[in-house]
């Protein structure tokens, strides 16, 4: 009968309105992201041995770091830069990095004002977070 | 419950009795004033609720909460955004007609005014009680069609002009089943008044005498406020915006104004032809009645809006003259034999 | 009396209008409400990345397979990855291969789900729009808690998968799948039951057979105009010669026919994905492959159906660890051919629900 569908879809809407909201509410209630999320990129400085695998893997140069010998030959990260702006935020970093080092953290509130704020240097980062950002 | 009833013209009587003589001109005078307030008043106040309410319909047919920030539930919403509005920059785009640029936004929302100053609220409450009310509603609110087409010609924008363009078309073809259907109510009332109207309802509504010119009537006024899914007139997915394309702040605010003004009027003039106005048992004043049939009509409207896709134009067209006016035709061909009928009855019986 | 002069109205749609997907613009002639005349322009979200292979190593390409059609990105890894294996000859685990169906067929359904939102947006079924969003959340979900990433998954990797989906995954998964029945029915009764919508839809935008197949038009669009042709048949990659499964052809030729074979198309992915749980063995995701790849000297062509058409890739190697070159085939890049020549005579609205039903993605079609 024609008629029918409109009718159905003005049922739906109707028991659809009476039903609870399934909305999240953000900045209230944070959402809880399954570990393997890649919001943002978090350095464990003591664990990276400065090989240099993931600078290699990066597909856009996002990292680069410096490092230097140290005693008993070992090298020891100077400084560890990533230029976040071109980040694809695809992961293959992490994927590289032999020690777990660099790992992905469920920060996801990575909006900035300003351009230079782009450039994170992730031993600063570390400290500041005092190795806590996996909780977002 | 009858003091609360009659309080409106009980405040009015005691304003008019602060004049020596409480029919004096300055009396009527100081009446009017605030008749016009009190319907730009209810106008505004209109658009407030109702932007939330459809805001709300909104979120709620989609599991959302709808807006949800500001004040209780998000019901400072509104206020928010029409300041806003009031600080945003005013645009007259180049080449613009400017002063018919200018103007049409007040047309639009000049009409509810118009409109609504004629509907009784309430047991002798109408701001001003036309003899003619039908036909004066009427008339006014076809004027919107030019507001909008003068919109659409002037900002000198295709789009606009498209839009303008459709609003012509789409609302002259639905004026006529419009008129066409409240003639039944008029043949079986015999007057054009509306406060007449209701009160010819006191025992029945004219919906159950008039189910098919309410339908009629129900589907050509969504037409004709241009609200889903007949809102080919500012159909963004088409015409971006229609002729409301290039204006801002607050000329944009005043045609959204004027738009929720009509759709009020609109749904006021159902609630008082075919639901029975201000009538209902007495649990409630009679214009706690009006408002919520009213406001009935309203949730009907934004229902089917936010369900609907939207209607192709020349099925649009089609709807017009080949369904809704042939019904409305033979809606006032069967209250004829039906008048006539009765008549027979009576006389016979009688 | 005046001479009455007629004039076409030349309108510039897009690439930023209402209705546009993405950043795709027209310039059409109207003759009033009537399309006369289309010019599709594109490139405005060009983005080179066929040159940008070049100077990437080839795992390095995968994330950015993502970002062509980024709705259904599992499918750009895939046709990738398996692009890149078969230059290489590479065997990856059975694990790893019924993975890659169910979350190529995930995809699908996700990208469906778009698909059936957007076609409401753009004949305003706004609330139609919401349900899909609602249920394709499930869906990102999923892709999360296995890839990372909800959008741009990088999910495949040259050789495998990028990691064993978690616990959680399987229960969600079979609840997702339990529930689509309900949801199918629900998108049907607020959208593709509507008398609006069929009137919207239905004879609108006609695709002949012929004009379908001379346009070399593929995916859905061409299955509706009743061409019995699909890439996981026809040449079937991966395992899709295990499942069995249903190639949905309608006959219509319609707007309507092409909407609803995308709702065809979600129950018969439902279908594969339920036979690849039942079926899908322990192991381990990943192939043993090298560090550092170097395919042999060698060009190679593989394509996979995604949801809007055939992707394909070729890949000239030279032996060095970066592809010499990459072409990629995207579907709707060429099934926007149509446009032009089915759109005509309709009128403005028509032809933005003919649009619709191509379900570009401008990512895919600018490249
Ligand atoms: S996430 Fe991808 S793009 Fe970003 S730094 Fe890591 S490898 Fe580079
Ligand atoms: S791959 Fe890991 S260990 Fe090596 S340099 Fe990078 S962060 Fe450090």
């Amino acid at each position: 009968m024609f008629g029918k569908g409109l009718f159905t879809g003005l049922g739906i809407t109707l028991k659809r309105m009476l039903q609870p909201n399934i909305t999240e509410f953000y900045p209230e209630e944070m959402p809880k992201l399954p570990p393997r999320t890649r919001s943002s990129m978090g350095l464990d400085p003591d664990k990276c041995i400065s090989c240099n695998m993931c600078a290699n893997a990066c597909p856009n140069k996002v990292i680069s770091l410096t490092s230097e010998k140290g005693e008993s030959n070992k090298k020891v990260l100077k400084t560890y830069q990533m230029n976040v702006g071109r980040c694809l935020f695809c992961g293959l970093c992490t994927e590289a990095c032999p020690t777990g080092a660099l790992h992905v953290t469920q920060q996801f509130e990575n909006a900035i004002y300003e351009a230079d704020e782009l450039k994170w240097d992730m031993i600063q980062r570390a400290r500041k977070s005092g190795g806590k950002e996996g909780q977002a | 419950m009858d003091a609360l009833n009659q309080l409106p013209l009980s405040i009015a009587a005691a304003i008019r009795s602060l004049f020596g003589d409480s029919h004096s001109i300055w009396a009527d005078l100081t009446m009017d004033v605030i008749n016009i307030i009190l319907v730009i008043v209810l106008i505004v106040l209109a658009a407030l609720i109702l932007i939330l309410l459809e805001r709300k319909i909104a979120g709620w047919t989609s599991q959302r909460p709808g807006p949800n920030r500001l004040g209780p539930h998000g019901w400072f919403q509104t206020i928010a955004d029409a300041l806003k509005l009031l600080g945003k920059e005013d645009v007259t785009p180049a080449g613009a007609d400017k002063f018919i640029f200018k103007i049409a936004p007040m047309i639009l929302f000049a009409l509810p005014m118009m409109t609504l100053a004629v509907i009784p609220y309430g047991k002798g409450m109408s701001p001003i009680d036309l003899d003619l009310g039908i036909v004066y509603f009427l008339a006014v609110s076809a004027v919107s069609t030019l507001s909008l087409l003068m919109a659409g010609w002037s900002s000198n924008n295709k789009y606009s002009m498209l839009g303008g363009m459709r609003a012509v078309a789409q609302m002259i073809s639905y004026e006529i089943p419009l008129i066409f259907s409240l003639l039944g109510v008029v043949m079986i009332t015999q007057t054009f008044s509306l406060s007449k109207i209701v009160e010819a309802q006191s025992t029945v509504p004219f919906v159950v005498l008039q189910p098919l010119a309410f339908v009629i009537y129900l589907i050509a006024g969504i037409a004709e406020v241009n609200r889903a899914p007949f809102d080919l007139v500012e159909a963004d997915q088409e015409v971006v915006a229609g002729p409301f394309t290039e204006y801002t702040g607050l000329r944009w605010g005043l045609f959204f104004l004027g738009e929720y003004g009509n759709m009020t009027a609109v749904a006021a003039l159902t609630a008082t032809v075919f639901l029975g106005g201000w009538q209902g048992p007495a649990i409630l004043p009679g214009y706690a009645w009006f408002f919520l049939k009213v406001g009935i009509i309203i949730f009907f409207q934004m229902w089917v809006r936010w369900t609907f896709p939207r209607i192709r134009i020349d099925h649009l067209m089609g709807l017009a003259w080949k369904v809704l006016l042939p019904l409305s035709i033979l809606n006032i061909l069967l209250t004829g034999l039906g008048i006539y009928i009765y008549d027979l009855v009576l006389r016979i019986g009688g | 009396m005046a001479v009455e002069r007629t004039e076409e109205l030349i309108l510039n749609m897009g690439p930023q209008h209402p209705s546009m997907h993405g950043v795709f613009r027209m310039v059409v002639h109207f003759d009033g409400e009537i399309v006369t005349k289309i010019e599709p322009k594109v490139g405005y979200l060009h983005r080179g990345l066929e040159k940008l292979a070049e100077s990437r190593t080839y795992p390095q390409f995968i994330p950015y397979t993502d970002r062509l059609d980024y709705l259904a990105s599992p499918h750009n890894n895939l046709a990738y990855v398996l692009t890149v294996e078969k230059l290489m000859g590479l065997q990856i685990p059975e694990r790893a291969e019924y993975l890659r169906v169910i979350f190529a067929e995930l995809a699908r359904i996700a990208s469906h789900l778009v698909f059936i939102a957007s076609m409401a947006l753009d004949i305003a079924g706004w609330t139609a729009w919401a349900y899909c969003f609602r249920d394709r959340e499930r869906i990102l979900d999923l892709f999360e808690m296995t890839a990372g990433s909800r959008l741009t998954v990088n999910i495949m990797r040259i050789g495998g998968l990028s990691g064993e989906p978690p616990t959680e995954f399987w229960p969600a998964l079979k609840s997702f799948l339990d529930d689509l029945p309900e949801m199918l029915e629900e998108y049907f009764g607020i959208f593709y039951g509507n008398e609006i919508t069929q009137a919207r839809l239905k004879g609108i935008g006609i695709l002949s057979k012929e004009l379908a197949e001379n346009l070399s038009i593929t995916g859905p669009v061409l299955r509706a105009s009743g061409v019995n042709y699909d890439v996981r048949k026809a040449e079937p990659y991966g395992i899709y010669d295990r499942f069995d499964f249903n190639v949905p052809v309608r006959y219509g030729c319609d707007s309507y026919d092409r909407t609803l074979l995308r709702l065809d198309e979600i129950i018969e992915s439902a279908k594969i994905i339920r036979q690849a749980m039942r079926d899908i063995p322990e192991g381990s995701v990943m192939a043993k492959v090298s560090k550092v790849i170097k395919p042999p000297v060698g060009e190679v062509y593989h394509r996979v159906e995604n949801p809007k058409g055939e992707l394909g890739f070729y890949i000239v190697s030279d032996g060095s660890p970066k592809p010499a070159r990459l072409r990629i085939r995207s579907g709707t890049f060429i099934n926007i051919q149509m446009l032009p020549i089915v759109a005509l005579g309709w009128k403005m609205q028509d032809l933005v629900a003919i649009f619709a039903t191509l379900d570009a993605v401008l990512g895919e079609v600018d490249k």
